[in-house]
């Protein structure tokens, strides 16, 4: 007996029945002005709430870093790194799946390890790396999930979503039902509809996540939010109705200020910012569905044939209208073979919320850790309660699970649909601008082009070969900053690990790789035990390398100078592999060539095998997963290596402006040429003006831990380019530099002398320097 | 799926009656009214007393800390030494030995005549004090963001002292909330994520009571009738039946922060969002939950021989203004 639920129950559905609810007569349509194409605001915006929406769009599109409070420990440096499929709002592609962790104790109790359940990746500062809580016994994966119509998720009163409920299945149809709660309201928010707050939604995963510290918004700003949240306007709940019987129930924002000891002062986020973005989030719209054609309806029927509809309710009644979400928003248990083990206040770790449907052309992977890469594969993958629908499903015949994945599709967001990032129909941009080739290409070759950048754009399935373990899941999950080709944000570093005992270095077992990610998805990548170095690899962007590749082996030798035999007090070693060729790619010049780098980089970044061609010594031509090697054609590896060939340099800017000139001639002037050599001479003799020697030299600090590769020791590192240095940053190779200023201060060793003269530059010469830099 | 039948049915249950009177077997109970006016009085944690013309009611404001004294008509604010923070809880032997603790190891006595600020060598908040005799007080707290900031006291001989608390099973443990027992060798410690200690006398133990919440306070009857709450989103409960510790989560009951008994099976609780209940020790099911307080979420409740007074206030929202709430009403035969 639980007498007072069943008059909550009770008492929250007299609201409905004695006030005109969803059983009183036909549902009410849907609203006309709820619907928008996917990243735009809800219609029914107000003006005010429009500009708020366009201001939080913006705050969760900034890049933070460590001066804005990111970290100390911190998975991304974004709010959209997890919600940008297909567009700022969405889910995300593999690649941003993160981890909860937890202990589960003899008495069944679950309790959050890590950051408040959150498996960090990463640490500001030499750690580095974060680690794995000791008591950790259950670890689940957790795909971005997308905040389309949240708003009006929010605005469900709570007897909506209990009228669907039947947790004991007394209906006996196999299918419970059973709500979540959040302080008296009835859950909806997260996978396990643990939340009610979209505020709480949202702070804590800038706190778990970013490490970003806010304060809960004030009543007054609370109240103010497009869905107004605060106690006053706060009024349906399931438990009583002494407020009302309308509103929104809002109120369990997590109310304790969060705090950490980053050094830069709490709140990190301004309350305006908090505000702007949970309106953002609440002004979201779904998109659109599709008209259905034939297949459409029949699919549409199918649905409710196979039951689907027992769960994916098809329209929840809010003071709107009908809200077609798809989804009765209630916890089902989805069998062992989804069971995450994790415990979310009322819902076990088989218990799930149904999802909703709408946009879901365009937000795979599916389900709750991203496991299903299609959404056939999503439905085949139902277990538990769904196990009926499932089974109609499989066994129907193959025009009907095509007229059912069609009705699917056509719940929005079909026309933004794409295997990677890239809209369907992304324009390549002009020759030499960001993100276009270096000239113009032949018809032929501008179709190679594209479907080189379409393949370095793809979200690489499991089926087709991604991990075991992986860092992207993708080419473009990376490299993608300013454009497609570029560089990557401190939140997708490499992590390297070794040993270093008694001043030595050794590799681990496992090599020095310790992988963000896996497919196990019950696991969190292993790095070898004991280890006591952890090395960040930050992101460089690839924009030119094709230029680079056409620099021949001499005349990257013809500048070396190991032992510093001119006394310039700079040496510079040319990287020599096993094979004979020079090292030109890399942090450590690791790798001679464009076709080698993307050989290793399949494999080391995506656990994706290569052909063996019977010479290059990087990727692997096996793996350990069960896909049959190797998992990328030597087509599809040619064609993405075309595309980085042909990807132009950044476009120099200010060419001409008397600054640039002159902060060009300090640089000289004060020796940052020495190792940043403007030009090298391609195979055909053309300039390639990349401020680079290619030489690996010694310029970390004298403490610093980190990875040896060969001969490049613990603190020597490659020379990178510098074109494109205005719009890549993090610097550095570990990214520890956030500003180009920055960069220069922690040249070292080598580099002691040019960072010094550098120091004794009026403000104007170093302004100018820094405009020079930024205009390359 | 729930259908149309069970819904109609549930509805014609609403439509005849609010729910208690009657066939849900749910007992009648007294109406809370409001004690004081506790506006203007910043946050109220804590109630205690040693009759319900003299209930103490501590709490204040993130930066100060205030006591009441309520006659059961007025609440006078006493005088406390200067530059008391945040009071959080309070527990006494009598109108003239009251202990009342609060943020930054602080520990207030009262001998009757005057405040004296007791030295207790930590800095971390402290939200719990009980003592199984003058001369044997504990109290607990601790900050609960870090490692080490677990706290745990325990007062002899007229000082102070740390007590190391055991290995805990449970992860990321940095705050106990509560404290309370039968006697010196039978005590009992609640706090951060479902953890209860328990000491003999001689040792503290750890003990495992099916939940991970926050447990925020305890009562009992007696060694083998006590109840623990907590939950910061839903009610918590477990009670020790003097053989096993039995749980339930009470959702949609929101979290519960105090809790108080007299009958052995009747736990009088309140909560978050001006939750007040009593919950069943041996079935752990509520009856006469209630709302009330716009909102404003009660933080203790206490009972006397003419009823219970519960306090709170909104103390979940970091900024100000700060305001308190208290209700009491009577306690009937048998509750």
């Amino acid at each position: 007996m639980q007498v007072f639920r069943t008059v909550i129950v009770a008492a929250t559905l007299v609201a409905v029945g004695c006030t005109g609810g969803d059983d009183d007569g036909p549902p009410p349509p849907v609203p006309s002005d709820i619907f928008a194409p996917m990243g735009e605001v809800a219609p029914y915006a107000t003006a005010d709430q429009k500009a708020t929406f366009l201001r939080g769009r913006e705050v969760a599109e900034r890049r933070l870093t460590p001066h804005e409070g990111l970290g100390p420990d911190f998975n991304v440096v974004f709010c959209a790194a997890c919600h940008e499929k297909p567009v700022t709002g969405g889910s995300a592609p593999r690649y941003r799946n993160f981890l909860l962790v937890g202990q589960q104790l003899s008495d069944g109790s679950f309790t959050p390890t890590g950051k408040n359940g959150v498996q960090t990746g990463y640490l500001l500062g030499k750690d580095a790396r974060s680690p794995t809580d000791a008591t950790t016994n259950v670890t689940a994966t957790r795909n971005g999930i997308p905040f389309f119509g949240v708003g009006l998720l929010a605005e469900l009163p709570d007897e909506s979503i209990l009228a669907h409920a039947d947790p004991d299945d007394l209906d006996g149809d196999g299918i419970s039902g059973k709500p979540n709660y959040d302080r008296g309201f009835v859950g909806r928010f997260g996978r396990k509809s643990q939340t009610v707050s979209i505020e709480g939604f949202i702070r804590g995963p800038l706190f778990n996540h970013l490490g970003l510290t806010t304060v809960p918004l004030s009543e007054a700003k609370k109240a103010a939010l497009p869905v107004p949240s605060a106690a006053s306007t706060t009024n349906v709940r399931a438990l009583g109705l002494q407020y009302g019987t309308t509103g929104h129930g809002q109120a369990a924002a997590p109310d304790e200020p969060t705090e950490d000891d980053d050094g830069v002062p709490d709140p990190e986020l301004s309350e305006d910012d908090l505000f702007d973005l949970v309106s953002f989030a609440m002004l979201l719209a779904p998109p659109a569905p599709d008209a259905l054609d034939a297949s459409g309806e029949r699919g549409k029927q199918a649905f409710a044939d196979m039951g689907c509809d027992g769960c994916h309710v098809p329209t929840l009644v809010s003071p709107r209208g009908s809200i077609p979400v798809y989804s009765d928003l209630l916890l089902h248990d989805m069998g062992e073979a989804l069971a995450d083990g994790v415990i979310m206040k009322e819902a076990t770790g088989s218990e799930f919320r149904t999802q909703p449907l709408w946009g879901l052309a365009a937000t795979g992977p599916y389900l709750h850790d991203g496991r299903a890469d299609t959404i056939d594969e999503a439905i085949r993958l139902h277990g538990g309660e769904a196990t009926k629908a499932r089974t109609a499903y499989s066994s129907a015949p193959e025009g009907t699970k095509t007229d059912l994945l069609a009705f699917l599709e056509s719940l929005g967001g079909r026309d933004l649909a794409s295997g990677g990032l890239l809209a369907p129909d992304a324009p390549i941009p002009a020759v030499g601008e960001y993100g276009g080739p270096v000239a113009a290409l032949s018809e032929a070759d501008t179709e190679r082009y594209r479907r080189g950048r379409e393949l370095f754009d793809r979200d690489t399935p499991i089926a087709e070969g991604l991990g075991p373990r992986f860092n992207g899941d993708s080419c473009r999950a990376c490299h993608f900053e300013p454009t497609i080709g570029g560089a990557g944000p401190l939140g997708l570093n490499v992590v390297r690990h070794g040993f270093i005992e008694n001043g030595v270095f050794r590799e681990p077992d496992m090599g020095t790789m310790a992988h963000r990610l896996a497919t196990d998805v019950a696991a969190r990548p292993p790095a070898e035990e004991g280890a006591t170095v952890f090395e960040l690899r930050q992101t460089p962007a690839l924009y030119g390398l094709g230029l680079i590749d056409k620099i021949p082996d001499a005349a990257i030798v013809a500048l070396e100078d190991p032992n510093d035999i001119d006394g310039d007090g700079i040496a510079g070693i040319a990287r020599r592999l096993p094979d004979g060729r020079v090292g030109k790619l890399g942090w450590k010049a690791g790798v001679p060539s464009l076709a080698d780098f993307t050989r290793d980089a399949m494999s080391n970044e995506l656990g994706v095998t290569v052909p063996d061609d019977g010479t290059s010594i990087f990727g692997f031509a096996t793996d350990d997963d069960d896909r049959a090697d190797p998992e990328m054609s030597a087509a599809d590896l040619d064609d993405v290596t075309f595309f980085m060939q042909q990807l132009a340099p950044p476009p120099r800017k200010m060419l001409g402006d008397p600054m640039v000139a002159r902060g060009e001639a300090t640089f000289e002037t004060i020796g940052c040429v020495a190792c940043h050599v403007s030009r090298l001479m391609d195979e055909d003799g053309e300039p390639v003006t990349l401020y680079s020697d290619l030489l690996l030299h010694d310029v970390a600090s004298t403490d610093a831990m980190g990875i040896e590769d060969g001969p490049a020791t613990i603190r020597h590192f490659r020379t990178p380019p510098l074109w494109g240095l205005g719009e890549t940053a993090p610097y550095m190779h570990d990214g520890q530099a956030t500003t180009i200023e920055e960069a220069i201060a922690v040249h070292e060793g080598e580099a002691d002398a040019v960072r010094a003269a550098y120091e004794q530059l009026g403000a104007t010469e170093r302004e100018e320097l820094l405009v020079f830099l930024r205009s390359l | 799926m729930r259908r149309a039948a069970l819904y109609l049915g549930l509805l014609l249950t609403a439509c005849h009656g609010s729910g208690d009177d009657g066939d849900d077997g749910s007992t009648h109970t007294a109406t809370w009214t409001e004690a004081f006016d506790a506006e203007a009085d910043g946050w109220l944690l804590s109630v205690w007393g040693p009759s319900s013309s003299d209930q103490w009611i501590a709490g204040g404001t993130p930066d100060s800390g205030k006591l009441l004294r309520y006659d059961g008509t007025n609440a006078t604010a006493v005088t406390l030494p200067a530059d008391t923070p945040l009071l959080n809880w309070s527990f006494g032997f009598g109108a003239n030995d009251v202990y009342v603790v609060g943020n930054e190891g602080t520990v207030l006595h009262w001998d009757g005549a005057a405040f004296t600020v007791e030295e207790t060598n930590t800095d971390q908040n402290l939200w719990g004090v009980w003592g199984a005799s003058a001369d044997d007080v504990w109290a607990v707290g601790g900050n609960g963001r870090a490692e080490g900031q677990l706290t745990l006291l325990r007062r002899r001989n007229g000082t102070w002292t740390s007590t190391t608390p055991p290995p805990l099973m449970r992860s990321n443990v940095f705050a106990l909330f509560k404290v309370w027992g039968t006697s010196a060798d039978n005590v009992y410690a609640v706090g951060q994520r479902g953890t209860v200690l328990h000491f003999d006398g001689t040792a503290w133990t750890e003990e495992l009571v099916g939940t991970s919440d926050d447990l925020i306070a305890l009562w009992g009857t007696g060694p083998d009738r006590i109840a623990v709450v907590g939950g910061r989103n839903n009610g918590q409960i477990a009670v020790w039946d003097g053989s096993a510790w039995n749980h339930a989560s009470l959702a949609p009951l929101p979290g519960l922060n105090g809790v108080w008994m007299r009958d052995p099976s009747v736990v009088h609780v309140a909560g978050v969002t001006g939750t007040l209940a009593t919950i069943d020790f041996d079935s752990l099911e509520y009856t006469d939950a209630s709302v009330i307080g716009e909102g404003r979420d009660f933080h203790a409740v206490f009972g006397h021989e003419g009823g219970l007074t519960t306090v709170g206030g909104n103390f979940l929202q970091a900024q100000g203004p700060y305001r308190g709430i208290a209700y009491e009403r009577p306690l009937l035969q048998g509750e």
